[in-house]
């Protein structure tokens, strides 16, 4: 009996050794640095210096200034955007993926397929979409040569509208992925089961398979969330500084060293997310999904 | 029979949505031959010639357009994944390990670290920065600041995959060596380790390959010297050529063949498994 509670214990403190080192590194250099942009978003900025005094004029310069506003309604109206597109554009590929295609060795080929473009570094595969989009892009002279256009379609690129095609592109496969995964876990037998009872194939798939596939959906949006609220790059390099997100803001604060109101803007971004994502969590229960 | 339509009306659309996924990188496979050096990164392809490829080689004439300041960059980021990979593969095994064991606090543990992936880079890199310039006073460094956002990053990764591995793994192999009187350690090296090695080799791979391209974070831990992704970064501001497609093209074979190296040590490990089983059963 006491040998018993000895290896217990002898257990219990080596999880605790096993666990600290991956507690303190979070820790660290994940939780105070959060921690440490709340609080630096009340600090005093002049001109060429900060200090710890505590103030509110960097809030009340975000929310009195339509640049810093402005910037976060962007962010919300492009990530309700591209999370839509994500999923239009990628939920028939997940459902031929994971429901349709019967052979196993098949459908990973096509997730592997679908992966491969992540090997290309992330800032080139932005960067790619300028010769795609440009009045004198690939897309752009394809149309003219089918003759579908007789003019080259100028809205393609530094605008609004090529930020989301770049962000549909690098981001739907996040989408893609867990769907496919949920659809591919469905017991086919009910889908047999509904077809015997003489449902058609829009009965079926409103019935059962995308209620099925909502937890994959749910999974998917918030891998797409987090990616597009946080991001700069794509909007910076495909708008022409037209686009301004959240995290273009902070980029543009931190370059010209006004720490506070980046601090501010980072909270705001916090914020959102942490609403974003409890949002999701309350849709589907993942815990109980999973 | 409605499938008779709409499984190859879905298959069209699959190709379609691979279509557009290569797009961009057909495209910029195809700018990346373009003439040099007065060859724009744009259509029509003047005259096909490998002059980019050679410039980012630093095997072509002087010209009007510097070559890409990649090099010091290009071993920095190398430098700074294996880093990343080493510590946070560590990690994510200690800690995986330690959730195969039911204990107090285990969901918030289990929170703290996937959170490193949630929180957006851009966010870890400037709290970071904050705390090193005004709280503890210290230079920024790829190798300090960069470093410790990178492993925030890619541990929580490490850390999933390890613990889909250790869900599925059979503890009486341990049990045995433990009643056997081989203590802890040496049952973790000789039992435990070369079972989860499959797994061990993916969390490794997530964490260079997510450490090497990763740039929200390192754009504002990183201090003064470049890593890869913050040297590409540097090229948005100026006009583009194509030498930063033929880069692209070239970075992409490189992780071809990184994977390929996995798939190698993978295909070798599973095959060693099926060995020592098969001995088993002889014995």
């Amino acid at each position: 009996m006491t040998s018993t509670v000895t290896i217990q214990e002898r257990q219990s403190k080596v999880t605790r050794w096993l666990l600290i080192p991956g507690i303190v590194w979070m820790s660290l250099f994940l939780v105070v640095p959060i921690a440490m942009i709340v609080y630096v978003s009340f600090w005093t900025q002049t001109t060429f210096n900060i200090s710890s005094d505590p103030t509110l004029a960097s809030w009340k310069q975000f929310f009195s200034s339509d640049t810093y506003t402005g910037s976060l309604w962007t962010t919300i109206r492009i990530w309700l955007i591209v999370l839509a597109t994500t999923f239009i554009v990628g939920y028939p590929t997940a459902l031929f993926v994971g429901l349709f295609v019967k052979s196993k060795t098949l459908s990973t080929v096509l997730l592997v397929v679908c992966v491969i473009p992540f090997w290309t570094s992330f800032l080139i595969r932005v960067l790619a979409w300028r010769p795609m989009l440009g009045k004198e892009g690939a897309i752009n002279i394809v149309l003219l040569k089918i003759g579908i256009i007789q003019q080259p379609i100028e809205v393609l690129l530094f605008t609004e509208l090529s930020v989301i095609i770049g962000m549909t592109q690098i981001y739907c496969v996040f989408m893609v992925g867990p769907i496919a995964f949920m659809l591919s876990r469905i017991d086919r037998n009910i889908i047999e089961a509904a077809r015997d009872l003489g449902a058609g194939f829009g009965r079926i798939f409103w019935k059962i398979i995308f209620p099925l596939s909502l937890p994959g959906v749910v999974v998917g949006a918030i891998f797409v969330s987090v990616m597009v609220l946080g991001e700069f790059a794509t909007s910076g390099a495909l708008s022409g500084r037209k686009v301004n997100l959240l995290g273009n803001i902070i980029v543009t604060q931190v370059g010209s060293l006004k720490w506070a109101m980046a601090s501010v803007v980072g909270v705001v971004l916090t914020i959102v997310m942490g609403i974003v994502i409890a949002g999701f969590l309350r849709i589907v229960d993942l815990k109980r999904e999973l | 029979m409605e499938s008779r339509i709409i499984k190859p009306a879905l298959g069209l659309y699959v190709a379609l949505f691979v279509l557009f996924l290569y797009g961009p990188f057909v495209v910029l496979t195809i700018i990346s031959f373009q003439q040099g050096p007065d060859g724009g990164p744009q259509f029509p392809i003047v005259e096909w010639s490998t002059y980019w490829y050679r410039q980012v080689f630093g095997l072509t004439p002087p010209s009007r357009i510097a070559p890409l300041p990649f090099g010091e960059a290009l071993i920095r980021s190398l430098v700074l994944a294996l880093m990343t990979m080493v510590v946070s593969t560590v990690l994510g095994v200690m800690s995986a390990q330690a959730f195969r064991r039911s204990f107090k606090g285990s969901a918030f543990v289990f929170y703290l670290i996937v959170l490193g992936m949630m929180v957006p880079g851009v966010l870890t890199g400037l709290g970071t920065s904050l705390l090193a310039n005004n709280i503890i006073g210290i230079e920024r460094h790829w190798y300090t600041t960069a470093f410790a956002t990178h492993v925030a990053y890619t541990f929580p990764f490490a850390f999933l995959v390890m613990l889909a591995i250790l869900n599925r793994f059979d503890a009486s192999v341990e049990e045995a060596a433990w009643s056997l009187g081989v203590d802890p350690w040496t049952t973790f090296r000789k039992v435990t380790f070369p079972l989860i090695f499959p797994g061990v080799l993916s969390a490794m791979l997530f964490a260079f390959t997510l450490s090497l391209d990763e740039f929200p974070r390192t754009l504002f831990a990183s201090g003064r010297d470049q890593t890869l992704p913050l040297a590409i970064y540097g090229t948005f501001s100026v006009e583009i050529h194509p030498n930063i497609f033929a880069f692209g093209v070239l970075t992409t074979l490189f992780s071809f063949a990184l994977l390929s190296v996995y798939g190698i040590l993978m295909g070798l490990s599973v095959r060693r498994a099926k060995k020592m089983a098969m001995q088993e059963d002889i014995a």
